[in-house]
């Protein structure tokens, strides 16, 4: 029981060496358009604020902005300044209900995702980005695509490596167990 | 080489059961916490939803296997009968494999991390710079690469145990395996920032609590059923054990769903516990540790007497039984842990 208290009392300590920052889930706190604001022309950026930072990396936030028509008129990749999300957006067509889709990835590494409406009350002149692929590209824009290997040949690495560890482990010569 | 192996692994069924009950909290929490689709946001594809806590939940299990197997001789004490040797023996073997899986289990839930943050559209993959962009970038990813290096020491460990016995303190190999634990709690999401401190360290020992209480029984059962000399040494030192670790696991459980679900803004406590799928989850695993309370009371008052005695008793059954709550509260836990709340 003593030795077992002092294995724990070590690990506790461990617990405290490694007190490095942790965070909470990231949720969003305010946005520019407000959730159901209307306006009579559509905004240039959209700002989304977050009550914590946000990471901050090559295609890892997306903020989308889809249109009553299903067309998407956002002006290219979100950018990320602390716990601010902003990304442009095109002249508006189409009155209707917009809507501002997220997914950005929380300091803590889990993606949050979310999305707010507002509504444009006065047809705008904008045309949407050319094509739903481009569009896509955009706030992803990923740029890492090639080279890319599919989850089943990780896997298989990860069974051969265990199948490695399995054999080692069963077949090592033991002093007690001879 | 072949008695201390059938030892070892004859009872794998009780591990079998856990793994399964397992897999299903996690699909039940998945089915509890569905994803809306967000209109233009890429979503990760479905490989990454379910395989990413199944992923997530067999690297939990591995790491309650370790903890478990490595603190047995600790648990078994030192002034142990010579029959011991052998079954320890076996213990070790296992032991090395478990800590081999959580490595493995750990780089897996790396790529499928990176996956996850990453979504494509045409399921181009994973390119190994993404997930070293990764592991730069995003701290869960670093907590994953410290854990696989810890368990990677541990296989290291129980290897050297193998060839050569008791000259592997016995603490050493217990520690290695417990540090493991440590540094993910630290990166999932522990709650508002006011109360951040305390609910990290509160995580901590909730984890570690579960992984001594779940593996320690795994382990005494699995490994030291046949021997009944042993078990009734062993068991009324782990029985000690397990009460205090369901004492840190209840208290810790429950100021961090209290933290948790009262962080909602604009949303009471009761409300948050009752209108969300987070809040079921906690529910559901209030109900499992109230299942284990009444469990571990039934091995402790009815069935240990009869272990000391060295007398035969249907503590495998029970022990089965428990270990499958367990499983599903872990299963629970993963999708819990990657939930947000409301």
């Amino acid at each position: 029981m003593k030795r077992l208290l002092a294995v724990l009392a070590l690990a506790g300590l461990g617990l405290f060496a490694l007190a490095a920052p942790a965070s909470a889930h990231n949720s969003l706190i305010s946005s520019n358009p407000a959730e159901n604001a209307s306006m009579e022309a559509g905004p240039q950026t959209v700002v989304l604020t977050f009550d914590q930072p946000v990471q901050d990396g090559q295609g890892l936030n997306s903020v989308a902005i889809t249109g009553p028509d299903g067309k998407e008129w956002q002006g290219g990749p979100a950018t990320v300044d602390s716990n601010v999300v902003s990304a442009p957006v095109r002249e508006l067509g189409p009155r209707g209900v917009y809507t501002i889709g997220y997914r950005v990835v929380s300091a803590d590494g889990h993606p949050v995702s979310g999305k707010v409406t507002f509504t444009l009350t006065k047809d705008g002149n904008g045309t949407p980005a050319e094509n739903t692929e481009d569009a896509q590209a955009l706030p992803g824009g990923s740029g890492d695509e090639d080279g890319g290997l599919p989850i089943w040949v990780w896997l298989v690495g990860a069974a051969v490596l265990l199948g490695a560890g399995l054999f080692v482990a069963l077949r090592i010569g033991g002093k007690s167990a001879e | 080489m072949t008695a201390p192996r059938t030892t070892a692994f004859g009872r794998l069924h009780l591990v079998g059961a856990m793994v399964v009950t397992a897999m299903v909290g996690v699909l039940v929490g998945l089915l509890l916490t569905p994803v809306t689709p967000i209109p233009g946001v890429p979503e990760p594809d479905a490989v990454v939803r379910y395989g990413l806590p199944i992923a997530r939940v067999l690297f939990d299990l591995a790491a309650v296997v370790t903890v478990g197997l490595n603190l047995l001789p600790i648990l078994v004490g030192l002034t142990r009968p010579k029959a011991a040797a052998q079954v320890l023996a076996g213990a070790r073997r296992a032991a090395a494999f478990s800590a081999l899986t959580l490595a493995v289990c750990a780089l897996i839930a790396l790529v499928l991390q990176t996956a996850e943050v990453h979504p494509t559209r045409d399921g181009s993959g994973i390119s190994p710079a993404a997930v070293v962009d990764y592991v730069v970038a995003v701290s869960a990813g670093k907590a994953l690469v410290f854990v696989a290096a810890v368990a990677l020491v541990s296989f290291g460990l129980s290897i050297w145990a193998v060839r050569s016995g008791d000259a592997v303190p016995a603490e050493l190999r217990a520690a290695v395996a417990l540090f493991a634990l440590l540094p993910l709690p630290v990166t999932g999401h522990a709650t508002d920032w006011r109360w951040q401190d305390y609910a990290m360290i509160s995580m901590e020992l909730h984890v570690l609590g579960a992984a001594v209480w779940t593996g320690g029984l795994g382990a005494v059962v699995v490994v030291l059923a046949t021997n009944r000399t042993l078990l009734a040494a062993t068991l009324p030192r782990f029985s000690r054990l397990a009460t205090a670790c369901l004492c840190v696991v209840a208290a810790t459980g429950l100021f961090n769903a209290v933290v948790e679900l009262g962080s909602v803004p604009g949303r009471s406590l009761v409300d948050s516990l009752f209108g969300t799928g987070y809040g079921t989850l906690v529910i559901l695993k209030l109900v499992c540790f109230g299942l284990l309370a009444a469990l571990g009371a039934n091995i402790r008052w009815r069935l240990l007497p009869g272990v000391v005695r060295h007398q035969r008793t249907t503590l495998a059954g029970w022990a089965t039984l428990e270990l499958a709550v367990m499983g599903a509260a872990f299963g629970f836990a993963v999708v819990l842990t990657r939930t947000p709340v409301g």
